[in-house]
């Protein structure tokens, strides 16, 4: 069963925006997906939370669209519509009805071109407030909800542009002033530092020369500032750790560990060997500590590929009252070093590969999951034919490739370990584990992802 | 912005959309297996990962109130384990497939359900078939699933969105009804649970009365009567009983209350507020579709518009009705920063308030009549929501045409269809209002509102809310 082949045309207009365009004609459904190269590393100190704060702006109108009409419009051409904010990277998103593609590129457009021109101290406050209650719906008013906070601070030095999670602090959120806006806007949010991707229900030609004349007259900014890191060491040369009490019923514990940047082929052996160890109830700590054991409620292991600096690979287990928290722990880490001192069976391996192939198949089925990896690889890699390469990178990895990435990474000397406890007197501000989203948002847009921001 | 402007040249006229592709929902092919299963297949044409469902419907309503949440475990642990094999060997086979197996049981069915690439669809099904025959409900995988759900309801109690839930379900069903409890049960109803009650109630089940199979996806070249037969056909579903036993679905309230459940140092007030709603099968569906949509479903509806947009109180602010097949809640919903709370809680009435008192302005209705006409592609665009709503079709004993008159029947609503869905199904005068917060911080201002009887919930975060 075949992945199907994702067919694209790559190009530039003059003024540097790339345009990325993919054709399926089997539902009249046309995503349309725009990446700025622009995230929360790159905010300045003092400042963090701004990234996201802005992609909010990015809603409130410009020179020919009103505030809230962005949105009215979308909606009302029945479309579904967000933006997310991340360490990396910004983007926005439209999906519409094959003929509305033009309305979404107009929109698009517009608020690149001119968004300052719409821009009021009314409206910065109203979606600071937003962002300050976003903030508290998803982290400060959720058990467990400063893990993000707590690891990136481990993970990364003070300095580190990875060191503050993307949601920023809420004395940043309150010097943010329409000066940064008007600064931030300027600098990154331009034609040569986006990926505009069209795929679905699309004729190129009109496609093509509606992005033209609507993008086609943006300038670009010929000084968009480079960004450059000083490289970190591939681990973190000493365990740390840190208990955390909290309004939470359950302990938890937290494992994390720094991993290579993108590019880097293990990448794909560790995302096998997160499916190996907390991929679905047959993975080893489901087994262990889940299932046979019954010492652990839930447990969970994922990747967060990160472009800038090292990516992270994180676990949870979660304790279950009659147990301890020692117990779950050695098993815990215990079944993860175990990847690092023998290989993964071929069954497991099979397994793993088996339903990563599922995985992608379901994700590509959707034109704005297909629109949102051509942005990514595009952004990211400068090779947008990576959504057809990657099934591949999974497919080769053998079980030696796990146990070496594993045996690199996944050790001590690499850890976080961040134990959240039950807090013994009065209430703390709580805080929480955004991967069990909680969409209180009318019908989903503008949500907040587990490590996302979104509009 | 002179005329030469080449910004202005090249925005300053709106585009006007293109004629649209015709959109019809996919052909849904009818049958029965020779033992008289129904099924229904949508073949979707490029969509290699198949979906197949075979719903049950008998859900957490159909439930005993002493065991609420039996429905929920005994779906869950269909899938832990056989006559023929473990729930090891179960999910590993599966996983070798690249296939995802599941059962859960919602209010109104039971799905298992599976998730594969169309040329390993065979294998699939004879574990999907395997698990709902064949069961074997091991008491240990039963137990632990059973603990499981209670220290889930342990977290809940930790998470003020959850809480908040919880207790307006208390707040406005009769307790005689299960709607006044989560699905999944509550404490005293979970913890009796065994794998006999468990097989008991499944058994009451299997006679297969109303079930179906709903299969969509790529399904070119594969022989699915041929299969299907060897695997199903000879299940007998049991002859259909004129009526299932009903149970209440009857509000509490015969006045506004306001219950707080307090929640020190909350930087948030998770609102919860409304009351008994409506089932699915509702003659004015369409029209409650359109208000709910201006009302709080669209993102510029009146409540995330006043909520967000113009006081910023909240991330977001929405409302909607819970369509079961009774009476299911309705339910107003948002979280707002504790200072705002007293305030946002009285615009959020006075909304549900202007609903009732003006048909909507034709700009809104516009709106949302577009809106869910032309989304309606988008929403089927994979097998999974396919099959999803021809499966609702079965579950609430629909019209075989209900999806394709849906977007006729939104486009007649008109602003006085709404008004009058307003004033039918929106009742201030038997709101509940619960909210988790720091009632010592807002229970004052809340108050003197003036919405209804206040009374302020104090209790460990550890203990359930008494109802």
């Amino acid at each position: 069963m075949p992945v199907q082949v994702v067919p694209f045309t790559d190009e530039r207009l003059p003024n540097g925006l790339r345009l990325v365009i993919s054709e399926d004609h089997l539902v009249p459904v046309v995503a349309v997906n725009v990446w700025y190269d622009v995230g929360s590393k790159h905010e300045q100190p003092g400042r963090t939370g701004f990234a996201h704060l802005f992609e909010h702006v990015m809603f409130q109108g410009s020179r020919h669209v009103a505030k809230a009409e962005h949105i009215a419009l979308v909606q009302a051409a029945g479309g579904t519509f967000n933006g997310t904010t991340w360490l990396d990277r910004t983007n926005y998103f439209e999906t519409m009805p094959s003929h509305q593609l033009e309305l979404a590129l107009w929109l698009e457009a517009d608020r690149l071109a001119t968004l300052l021109d719409a821009l009021s101290q009314e409206n910065l406050d109203n979606q600071r407030a937003v962002v300050k209650n976003e903030k508290r719906v998803n982290y400060d008013n959720q058990p467990y909800g400063t893990w993000q906070e707590k690891l990136w601070g481990h993970l990364y030095p003070p300095d580190h542009p990875y060191h503050h999670p993307t949601i920023g602090s809420m004395e940043d959120l309150d010097a943010a002033s329409l000066e940064d806006v008007g600064a931030f806007f300027r600098t990154w949010y331009a034609p040569n530092n986006a990926v505009l991707s069209i795929v679905g229900d699309v004729d190129p030609a009109r496609a093509r020369a509606w992005v033209e004349q609507y993008f086609g007259p943006i300038p670009a900014n010929p000084a968009i500032p480079p960004f450059a890191v000083d490289p970190l060491p591939m681990t973190l040369g000493g365990e740390r750790r840190e208990t955390v009490e909290d309004r939470v019923p359950l302990t938890r514990i937290y494992a994390a560990y720094r991993a290579p940047a993108i590019r880097d082929e293990r990448l794909y052996a560790l995302e096998i060997a997160a499916q190996v160890l907390a991929g679905g109830k047959g993975s080893r700590l489901h087994r262990r500590l889940v299932r046979e054991g019954r010492i652990a409620q839930d447990v969970a292991i994922f990747l967060l590929p990160l472009a800038s600096g090292p990516s992270v690979f994180i676990g949870w287990a979660t304790v279950r009252p009659d147990a301890t928290r020692e117990a779950v722990e050695a098993a815990f880490l215990e079944e993860i070093a175990r990847l690092a001192a023998e290989d993964v069976t071929e069954d497991e391996l099979l397994r793993a590969k088996a339903l990563i192939e599922t995985d992608e198949l379901g994700s590509l089925q959707r034109v704005s999951e297909r629109a949102d990896r051509l942005s990514m690889y595009a952004t990211l890699l400068d090779e947008p034919d990576e959504i057809n390469r990657q099934l591949d990178r999974y497919l080769a990895v053998t079980a030696a490739d796990v146990r070496a990435a594993c045996a690199a990474l996944l050790v001590e000397h690499n850890r976080v370990v961040l134990t959240y406890v039950p807090a013994s007197g009065a209430a703390t501000e709580g805080a929480e584990d955004a991967a069990d989203e909680e969409n209180d948002g009318p019908g989903g847009p503008l949500e907040d992802g587990m490590t996302e921001a979104q509009a | 912005m002179s005329a030469l402007d080449p910004l202005e040249a090249a925005l300053g006229t709106r585009p006007v959309p293109g004629t649209p592709r015709p959109f019809t929902f996919p052909a849904v092919e009818q049958g029965r297996l020779p033992g008289g299963l129904p099924v229904r297949f949508i073949h979707l044409p490029g969509r290699p990962l198949v979906t197949a469902s075979l719903t049950l419907p008998m859900g957490a309503v159909d439930e005993p109130a002493a065991v609420g949440g039996v429905a929920v475990l005994a779906a869950r642990s269909l899938t832990e384990g056989t006559r023929r094999r473990d729930a090891l060997a179960l999910v590993e086979a599966a996983e070798r497939l690249g296939a995802s197996l599941r059962a859960e049981a919602g209010w109104d069915a039971t799905v298992v359900g599976v998730e594969v690439p169309a040329e390993r669809l065979a294998p699939a099904l004879e574990l999907l078939a395997e698990v709902v025959r064949e069961p074997a409900f091991p008491p240990r995988e039963v137990e632990r699933l059973r603990d499981q759900r209670l220290n889930d309801l342990l977290q809940a109690k930790a998470d003020p969105a959850r809480r908040a839930e919880e207790a307006y379900l208390a707040t406005i069903y009769d307790p005689a009804s299960p709607y006044a409890r989560p699905a999944g049960g509550l404490h005293d109803t979970v913890a009796g649970i065994d794998a006999g009650v468990v097989g008991t109630a499944y058994e009451s089940w299997a006679g297969f009365e109303r079930a179906a199979l709903v299969i969509g996806g790529d399904l070119a070249g594969i022989d699915l009567w041929a299969i299907l037969e060897r695997l199903l056909g000879d299940l007998a579903p049991a002859p259909e009983a004129a009526a299932r036993p009903a149970p209440t679905d009857a509000g509490r309230l015969d006045r506004p209350v306001v219950r707080v459940v307090h929640r020190p140092g909350s930087v948030q007030s998770e609102l919860r507020v409304g009351h008994r709603g409506l089932p699915r099968r509702t003659p004015d569906f369409h029209a409650v579709a359109v208000m709910s949509a201006i009302l709080g479903g669209l993102f510029n509806s009146r409540l995330n518009m006043k909520l967000r947009e113009e006081k910023g109180y909240t991330y977001g602010a929405g409302a909607g009705f819970d369509l079961r097949r009774h009476a299911g809640p309705f339910t107003a919903r948002a979280a707002v920063n504790t200072d705002a709370t007293a305030p946002a809680l009285a615009d959020l009435v006075a909304e549900l308030r202007r609903m009732r008192d003006a048909a909507p302005s034709d700009a809104e209705l516009r709106a949302a009549r577009d809106y869910l006409v032309g989304v309606f592609p988008l929403r089927f665009e994979t097998p999974g929501p396919v099959v999803a709503a021809v499966t609702g079709i079965v579950t609430y004993e629909l019209p075989d045409d209900e999806l394709e008159r849906y977007r006729p029947a939104i486009e007649a609503v008109t602003a006085d269809d709404v008004l009058a869905a307003a004033r039918a199904h929106l009742d201030l005068e038997r709101l509940g209002i619960v909210l988790v917060g720091d009632a010592d911080a807002v229970a004052a201002d809340v108050e003197a509102l003036g919405l209804g009887d206040l009374e302020v919930v104090r209790e460990e975060e550890g203990a359930g809310l008494g109802d």
